[in-house]
């Protein structure tokens, strides 16, 4: 019948998640801008770039919660405007809120969910038990969550979007705030959900999305500006290597002799950065040596994602 | 099964929350509890009455200084004019009054000249405290026949009118109390849905299959069981503060119950149109503050200007408190107040309905 649909007929099988011309404007802001996303089931996709990209409105979309202004989405072949509550039995979210019921203990918060979703009671109280362990919430699970700490509060957040046990899970900013202590429970956490579900996760961390994604679109004022696995993002998009050499000292002869031969050379006392669209190291570690320097520490530096946003939009990724 | 939920859910928030609890329950009873201990005044028998005296003649002022005022279960007021003494008697500073009709003076000469006298005075009362008018008519009674030395009963044209009873203070302003608890339903409503969309509670159960119809009634069950909490502690309150209850309690009740839901639908009106606790809170009490006291929560609203009680009319808070004064402290029944209790009624159906729809709305974007 529509287009939709006969994509639907082709790919339902293959995607959790697709997006068509996606597109949602505030007034005259384009929050989001014509996407078009195609995540795999069982796919642990990340939506990386800073705050204001347009990451949560994209999943307020997906999770039927905003209109699009114009496109549509599918989430496990369901168009998110005629079948959204198909679309709410099926999935969890974890907003980017700690939205938690500060009154109510970690087994009553999950149990609202769970029953508004109509897990029977004995069901409910398993998977309550499973995820309160996993979490690490079971020692407080009957104190009121007003008195938890942002770390537990943010833990039993995402519980909330797992205790009926969805097919679709949306983290959006699954750890901010978080201490790194906290940071790397969640992450675990999150690993092991790799798979199972289809997860849609949305970040301005780049290790975070660099730690936990099959694939990374790189988000930036409302569009994907790129996107691919976390490696192949760092070789395509980064065309420049960096090379780092510690030493005792480095005379003007050789800082001269080096930035003779490449392209950036920054030096700060004992340490020399030198960054250029090819190094070799070896090579630049014995003209160093021919030149008197004594290196004690030399190593390439790895392109990150944040090289790569900043190659891409100009800007750095970072709040 | 979801609105039941949402509904526990809801009274856990309330009732584990000792600042929500207090407001809803301490802030009106502490109001009735003030207005009760200043009002109380341990009643000595000193009936205010008031006179006016139509006949001006020696005997007649006579009569008022030396006879009445001599009598020290009376504290009389002379007046220029009887509307004024019937203002006073309605507003209960006065229990009766009594004009002194033309010619009184002279019946009275009369009789003390042994002819044939009738002597008259018209007493107005408020019938609806017996024990007091009784008194009232007959000391009268005893005092001009003393003073007029006459042996036949004297000719008193009573003229009781009913006016709402003024046994102790907490009759008039239990009820009073009693909606106002209930106007403070307004912004507890208000804050109860506003609290949850603000915090995105609203938009998390949303990503659910709840519907937008689960959570206002949701919503509604809670607050109504707040307010029949809040309804039966006040009456115990106003009850054991020494309100006299005659009427039907379930009357009343049903009253009280009906001006509950007005107050919760233009709760739900408010938090439909407020996106944040700051937008609704001040905009609740700029509802309900003078609607306590346009409706008469705190004095009678007969001493207000008419445009003014036309506009306290056009909602439901004045048309309770006459109702719920009327079957709680006259024992009046349904048929008496079929106006109010329909106006209610209608009131709360027709806010409801607003507060659904423009809650509805208010959840699309």
């Amino acid at each position: 019948m529509t287009p939709h649909n006969i994509k639907k007929a082709g790919a339902g099988d293959d995607f959790a998640i697709q997006t068509f011309n996606l597109t949602r404007k505030f007034n005259s802001l384009v929050a989001v801008d014509d996407i078009d996303l195609n995540i795999k089931r069982g796919e642990l996709f990340a939506l990386l770039g800073p705050n204001g990209a347009g990451k949560t409105t994209t999943i307020n979309m997906l999770c039927c919660l905003l209109k699009p202004t114009s496109g549509t989405a599918q989430v496990l072949g369901y168009d998110i405007q005629k079948q959204p509550f198909k679309i709410k039995e099926t999935i969890g979210v974890s907003p980017q809120e700690t939205v938690i019921s500060e009154h109510l203990n970690s087994q009553e918060n999950l149990a609202l969910i769970g029953k508004i979703h109509g897990i029977d009671s004995t069901e409910l109280k398993t998977r309550t038990q499973e995820l309160l362990v996993t979490l690490g919430l079971e020692s407080r699970a009957k104190d009121q969550v007003r008195k938890f700490s942002g770390g537990m509060k943010r833990r039993l957040n995402i519980a909330m979007a797992l205790i009926h046990n969805p097919r679709v899970l949306f983290l959006d900013e699954p750890s901010l705030g978080l201490d790194p202590q906290a940071r790397r429970a969640i992450w675990e956490y999150i690993i092991k959900l790799k798979r199972e579900k289809t997860i849609l996760l949305t970040t301005h961390y780049m290790d975070e999305a660099d730690f936990l994604a099959d694939r990374i679109g790189i988000m930036d004022e409302g569009k994907i500006v790129a996107l691919g696995t976390s490696t192949k993002l760092k070789t395509d998009m980064v065309e420049r290597q960096t090379m780092i050499i510690q030493a005792q000292s480095f005379t003007q002869k050789v800082i001269n002799e080096m930035r003779s031969r490449y392209e950036e050379v920054e030096v700060t006392e004992d340490r020399m950065a030198i960054s250029d669209k090819k190094l070799v190291f070896q090579e630049i570690v014995d003209l160093l040596h021919t030149s008197g320097v004594t290196v004690s520490s030399a190593y390439m530096k790895e392109p990150t994602l944040d090289d790569v946003f900043l190659r891409i939009t100009g800007k750095e990724l970072r709040e | 099964m979801r609105v039941w939920e949402l509904c526990k859910r809801n009274l856990k928030e309330t009732y584990r929350d000792p600042m929500a609890l207090g407001f809803l329950l301490g802030f009106p009873l502490v109001f009735m509890l003030l207005f009760g201990a200043i009002f109380s005044g341990d009643n000595t028998a000193n009936y205010p009455v008031g006179v006016i005296d139509e006949d001006h003649t020696p005997l007649s002022q006579a009569f008022i200084n030396e006879a009445l005022a001599k009598v020290s279960a009376l504290e009389v007021t002379t007046y220029d004019d009887a509307d004024t003494a019937m203002k006073d008697l309605k507003f209960g500073d006065l229990d009766a009054y009594i004009v002194i009709p033309q010619g009184f003076g002279q019946q009275v000469n009369s009789n003390w000249q042994g002819e044939k006298a009738d002597i008259t005075l018209e007493m107005t009362y408020d019938e609806s405290d017996i024990q007091i008018s009784e008194q009232l008519i007959s000391t009268i009674n005893a005092v001009t026949r003393t003073f007029a030395r006459i042996e036949i009963p004297l000719t008193i044209n009573a003229n009781p009118i009913h006016i709402e009873a003024k046994i102790t203070y907490v009759d008039f302003i239990g009820p009073g109390i009693i909606i106002f608890g209930l106007l403070i339903l307004i912004p507890t409503s208000a804050r109860t849905v506003v609290r949850d969309k603000e915090k995105g509670f609203l938009s998390r159960l949303l990503t659910t299959p709840t519907r937008p119809l689960d959570f206002i009634l949701g919503y509604s069950l809670c607050l109504v069981v707040i307010a029949i909490a809040q309804i039966i502690i006040f009456m115990v309150a106003a009850w054991l503060l020494g309100m006299n209850i005659i009427g039907s309690l379930w009357l009343a009740f049903l009253i009280l119950f009906l001006t509950g839901l007005c107050s919760i639908g233009v709760g739900m009106v408010v938090a439909s149109l407020s996106k944040t606790e700051q937008q609704a809170e001040p905009l609740c009490w700029l509802i309900s503050m003078p609607l306590a006291m346009l409706s008469g929560c705190w004095f009678s609203i007969q001493l207000m200007p008419s445009y003014l009680r036309g506009f306290a009319n056009a909602f439901p808070y004045a048309h309770s408190i006459e109702a719920s004064r009327g079957v709680l402290i006259r024992g009046v029944g349904l048929e008496a107040i079929s106006y109010d209790f329909l106006f209610l009624v209608g009131w709360a159906v027709a806010i409801f309905v607003i507060g659904v729809m423009l809650f509805r709305r208010s959840m699309r974007s």
